[in-house]
């Protein structure tokens, strides 16, 4: 799959071809910090003075950059359809190279960050399990009633949260059971039709 | 038996054929198992014609005694022999005793679940509700592609009716995670019920 740049998002990368590698190597280091620690405008004044060009200009070149990567790792484009996307822009065939081995290099740490912002539910954690044997109540002496404690940590964008339950040894045989039921379904020949064909 | 001295006079008074004549006394010891195991409330004395014969205050201090009799009984898992002999001794005949045991017999293990489910609890594990999702795309990411399970807990509480839910998602190893720590916990119950 290729990625689709639109002429403007081209227009606002056009400033990169007239640079030399190496500062076009600085743009893409900005771009990259930008997305994994978070913006930094104060940048671009320094930057365009220096270049003498707008401040605009540096904006949109790096505002351009953050864009082609994120959208790149987003869609998870491959080695060669990213050459093939940004052949388009018109870079030197050094940027090119350039480009590419940043993008396969801080593609994980960008998915992972994406992942981040999408809707997380509480997820499993930890258990933690303890058999008792109830012997006695306050209501009701000469018990031997065996029972199971369990303790779940589940997390939720980085906050743990833990709840303690209770069960019996029948209930406990049965939740186990039912979810290795649901392991196993994972390797049914229906599931592992849909997983070969998502791609 | 350790029976406070208000319900031990009610309980003599409750064997007393005089204040309390047969009928009326089988009438209360019914009502008064019904009342313990939720199956009626008080007002079923008032709406009971076989009890009018009796003086409200009498039959106030004899039900006060029987409840606290088979209350206590069930709680220290006395023998029928125990309660007995305590009746014995608040001058009860042994039609009267012999009635009592039959009826307490017949109700003891409902009473005892009763019982033991009277105390603060955490949240009991009845079932387990189970999803399995592909997760393919959200509006940041695509190809996500990964397995992902969505699992309800339903539990149980003493004080509340009904069931609730504790649901959290799952990735495919943290749910082998969590079957192979419940499989450690059903082994040694296993173990622990062979000693």
């Amino acid at each position: 799959m290729l990625l689709i740049l639109s002429q403007e998002h081209k227009e606002h990368l056009r400033l990169l071809s007239d640079l030399q590698v190496e500062v076009a190597r600085e743009f893409c280091r900005i771009s990259l910090e930008f997305i994994l620690k978070g913006s930094n405008p104060k940048i671009y004044q320094t930057a365009a003075q220096k270049l003498g060009v707008q401040v605009n200009q540096v904006k949109q070149a790096v505002e351009g950059l953050v864009y082609l990567f994120n959208e790149s790792s987003r869609l998870m484009i491959g080695e060669i359809d990213f050459q093939d996307s940004v052949m388009t822009l018109g870079f030197s065939e050094e940027l090119n190279k350039l480009l590419l081995q940043l993008y396969l290099e801080n593609r994980n740490e960008i998915r992972r960050l994406l992942g981040e912002l999408s809707l997380e539910l509480s997820h499993y954690h930890n258990l933690e399990w303890r058999f008792d044997v109830q012997l006695a109540s306050r209501s009701l002496h000469h018990q031997t009633e065996p029972q199971i404690l369990l303790k779940l940590h589940t997390k939720r964008q980085g906050d743990t949260d833990s709840q303690i339950f209770q069960t019996d040894p029948v209930n406990l045989v049965h939740l186990t059971s039912e979810l290795e039921n649901a392991l196993a379904e994972m390797k049914t020949a229906h599931c592992r039709r849909i997983v070969r064909n998502i791609k | 038996m350790d029976i406070n001295h208000d319900a031990q006079e009610g309980l003599q008074l409750c064997g007393e054929s005089v204040r309390i004549p047969e009928k009326s006394f089988k009438k209360l010891v019914e009502i008064t198992f019904d009342i313990i195991l939720g199956k009626k409330d008080e007002t079923s004395f008032d709406a009971s014609n076989t009890l009018d014969s009796v003086n409200p205050g009498t039959l106030k201090e004899a039900y006060y005694g029987l409840v606290t009799l088979v209350i206590e009984a069930v709680k220290t898992d006395s023998s029928l022999t125990d309660i007995s002999s305590y009746l014995e001794e608040c001058k009860w005949d042994s039609d009267r005793i012999e009635y009592l045991n039959k009826v307490f017999s017949g109700t003891r293990p409902d009473i005892q679940a009763l019982l033991s489910s009277t105390r603060t609890v955490f949240p009991h594990i009845v079932d387990v509700d189970w999803r399995l999702d592909y997760y393919v795309k959200n509006k940041y990411l695509d190809k996500v592609n990964k397995p992902t399970y969505l699992i309800s807990l339903k539990t149980e509480e003493s004080n509340k009716n009904g069931y609730s839910d504790v649901e959290f998602s799952c990735s495919m190893e943290q749910l082998q995670d969590l079957v192979g720590k419940l499989k450690d916990a059903c082994k040694s119950l296993e173990k622990a019920s062979q000693m």
